[in-house]
């Protein structure tokens, strides 16, 4: 079997069990059985392996890393999310983080696969040494904010169902003291994908793969600039793919303020939340939605651009995340006690914990 | 006047500053030239606030943090160690043995009367993380401000210069001359890349070297890169170059990866402390760390519980000699 064939095989199979992974991750949210999560993580295991091959096959018939092209690029960013989720999970459990990172994986490959996939050989620009550490060490810092947003996410998703449940458990012991028939207190707990992790692991999670990718992505917009300097003449052109790297940076910049100055950790959690929206329109957005604009009406593309189009489906791409990620979000907040009813019981001495 | 020095040092007028770059910047990314926002007197204001608020925050914090780093107490409290975060009485361990265990540590003792005492710091440097990166960005800013300074003031900068092969072009008291330009090509016939061979000549000075896509030639604070090429009517091919000044870069580049080193060191390496109190029978350990608590505090017991069960185990073979 020749390299062009491996590498089609390898891709093929790794968008088939990314997609059957996915699947699985959602069902355990409904049946709850603990066999679906280790069998969908092994099949993740198992898409992982097979694109390694395929990327590693590309990489040998192309002549030049994996990542010039839409196809190439994204295929190697589902490739690299699903490596940091595989060693996410070496030292610890977070395999049910799954359910997040597997339809991502599905989601890039699926749009990868639209796209041409004939090798062109570089052209003069990219004929330099930064394209194997400027490109690769960007993709990573993303890699390591999908991470961070994740352990966001569930963080939120977990304070939200403490909060709520502590709250239940207030008001139901208030009407049952009025009622004289006082149950013992329980202690709030989480129940699902949920009750596997805790608060602190979650806020810890989110706070270190920050601290991996802010310097990853400071490098990556470092290397850029001298790439610019040697290629274009100018280290900074406030080109859009630029200015949004820089963005996102900030973003991740006030996050890692914010927890020095210990602000509260949700508010924590949604600034890497915005961090991520951030870094989605760097990778995405700009890529994709400037070029699709570009026909109606007049925005600057910039420099940047990655080879083999897909501005429509890309734009679709974009939108997509986007609109999951802020109803993910959306989803988190937590709803105002009813206004209606009285306020849970305060000064009980046996009471467990109150709101 | 105090209050407004208290705003422009606080972190969250900082963090403010930066939220307003970053929604200037968004809109910004909606034009197709950048200059009209990026370059536009409020962005300029912008970046200059965040400057002298960013090298406030830093000197005003910089002295109490010198102070504390590399004056520590020695001599502390009962209370001073019962209020760390990690606070342990060891039974059975000595000073010197908690002492000896320990790798890596700065150590610093001292011997009052009868009660000895022990401070033990790893990754000081951490501290001063934050402040390198601050430092880093400041120098960083102030070659890009050279930049434009003496850079447009420069007459060659962003001229382009169209030289036949063969042929040399007088720049700035110096002559660059074309030998040749080669385009080379893939097999499928698109380009390569492109080779334009230069000479600098400069009184005795001469000097030949390749100019491509991402090699250009620097000299004399001026860089010249490839811009374009063609063929003259008369069949001789020429090559144009785009010259850039080069004012400012190195303070642009040591800002940068100074910048860079100060955040590694601000999130990798955490100022662990130690504080070991021996009075009369008993022992006191108590310990703090900016970062990374939980694992330090883990480092300790594990080596507080190997010390103390070693010294069980001698009791119990009733041994007196010394571990």
């Amino acid at each position: 079997m020749d390299a062009v064939a491996l590498e089609h095989l390898g891709f093929e199979i790794a968008l088939g069990t990314y997609l059957i992974s996915s699947v699985l991750f959602i069902l355990y949210f409904s049946i709850k059985k603990r066999r679906l999560v280790e069998m969908g993580f092994t099949l993740a295991l198992f898409g992982f392996a097979f694109q390694t091959l395929a990327l590693a096959s590309r990489w040998l018939y192309a002549g030049y890393p994996p990542w010039v092209s839409t196809y190439e690029v994204m295929s190697f960013f589902a490739w690299a999310v699903m490596g940091a989720y595989v060693i996410l999970n070496v030292k610890s459990d977070y395999k049910s983080a799954g359910v997040l990172i597997a339809p991502l994986a599905f989601v890039l490959l699926g749009f990868a696969s639209m796209q041409p996939t004939n090798p062109a050989p570089l052209i003069p620009a990219l004929q330099s040494v930064w394209i194997f550490i400027h490109v690769p060490i960007i993709i990573l810092a993303y890699c390591a904010f999908v991470i961070a947003f994740v352990a966001s996410v569930l963080y939120l998703f977990k304070d939200k169902q403490l909060s709520e449940a502590r709250m239940t458990e207030g008001l139901n012991r208030q009407r049952d003291v009025a009622s004289k028939d006082t149950p013992p207190s329980r202690t709030p707990e989480s129940t699902g994908i949920l009750a596997n992790f805790s608060l602190e692991q979650l806020d810890e999670l989110a706070y270190k793969s920050v601290a991996v990718g802010f310097p990853l992505l400071t490098i990556g917009i470092i290397t850029g600039a001298i790439w610019a300097e040697s290629a274009w003449g100018s280290y900074w052109s406030w080109d859009p793919i630029e200015t949004w790297a820089l963005i996102t940076w900030f973003v991740f910049l006030i996050y890692l303020h914010a927890k020095t100055q210990n602000w509260s950790a949700s508010i924590a959690a949604y600034i890497a939340a915005f961090g991520f929206i951030s870094a989605i329109c760097t990778f995405l957005g700009v890529g994709y939605v400037l070029p699709f604009l570009q026909t109606y009406i007049s925005v600057s593309t910039g420099l940047h651009g990655y080879a083999g189009g897909g501005a429509i489906s890309g734009t679709v791409l974009f939108c997509g995340i986007l609109v999951a990620v802020l109803l993910l979000l959306l989803a988190t907040r937590k709803r105002p006690p009813n206004a209606t009813r009285a306020p849970p019981a305060q000064t009980d001495a046996e009471s467990g914990p109150t709101p | 006047m105090n209050f407004a020095i208290k705003v422009l040092t606080s972190i969250r007028f900082a963090l403010a500053t930066i939220g307003v770059i970053i929604l200037v910047s968004v809109v910004g990314t909606l034009y197709p030239d950048g200059d009209i926002v990026f370059g536009s007197p409020l962005f300029l204001a912008l970046v200059g606030i965040l400057a002298i608020s960013t090298a406030l925050c830093s000197l005003t914090r910089i002295v109490p943090l010198w102070r504390d780093v590399r004056r520590p107490p020695v001599e502390v409290s009962d209370h001073f160690i019962q209020t760390l975060p990690y606070a342990v009485h060891l039974s059975g361990v000595t000073l010197t043995q908690v002492r000896d265990s320990l790798k890596g540590y700065m150590i610093r003792e001292t011997r009052t009367g009868k009660t000895t005492f022990l401070l033990a710091q790893k990754g000081r440097i951490g501290r001063f993380g934050p402040h390198i990166a601050h430092f880093g960005v400041l120098i960083l800013l102030l070659g890009v401000a050279i930049g434009a300074a003496y850079g447009n003031a420069n007459p060659y900068n962003n001229k382009i210069a169209v030289i036949q092969e063969g042929g040399s072009q007088q720049v700035d008291g110096f002559t660059l001359r074309l030998d040749d330009f080669n385009v080379s090509y893939y097999n499928n016939g698109a380009v390569r890349d492109y080779t334009a061979t230069v000479t600098v000549l400069d009184g005795n000075l001469i000097q030949t070297q390749n100019v491509t896509v991402n090699g250009p030639l620097t000299y004399k604070g001026l860089t010249f890169y490839l811009y374009g090429y063609g063929v003259t009517q008369s069949g001789n091919a020429w090559v144009a170059f785009q010259i850039k000044s080069t004012s400012g870069l190195p303070f642009v580049w040591v800002g940068a990866a100074v910048a860079l080193v100060g955040i590694m060191l601000s999130l990798y390496v955490p100022h662990k402390r130690i504080w070991i109190k021996e009075a009369d029978q008993s022992t006191q350990l108590g310990a703090i760390s900016n970062k990374s608590s939980a694992r330090f505090f883990r480092e300790i017991e594990g080596v507080r519980t190997k010390l103390e069960s070693h010294a069980h185990s001698v009791d119990h073979t009733t041994r007196s000699e010394e571990i």
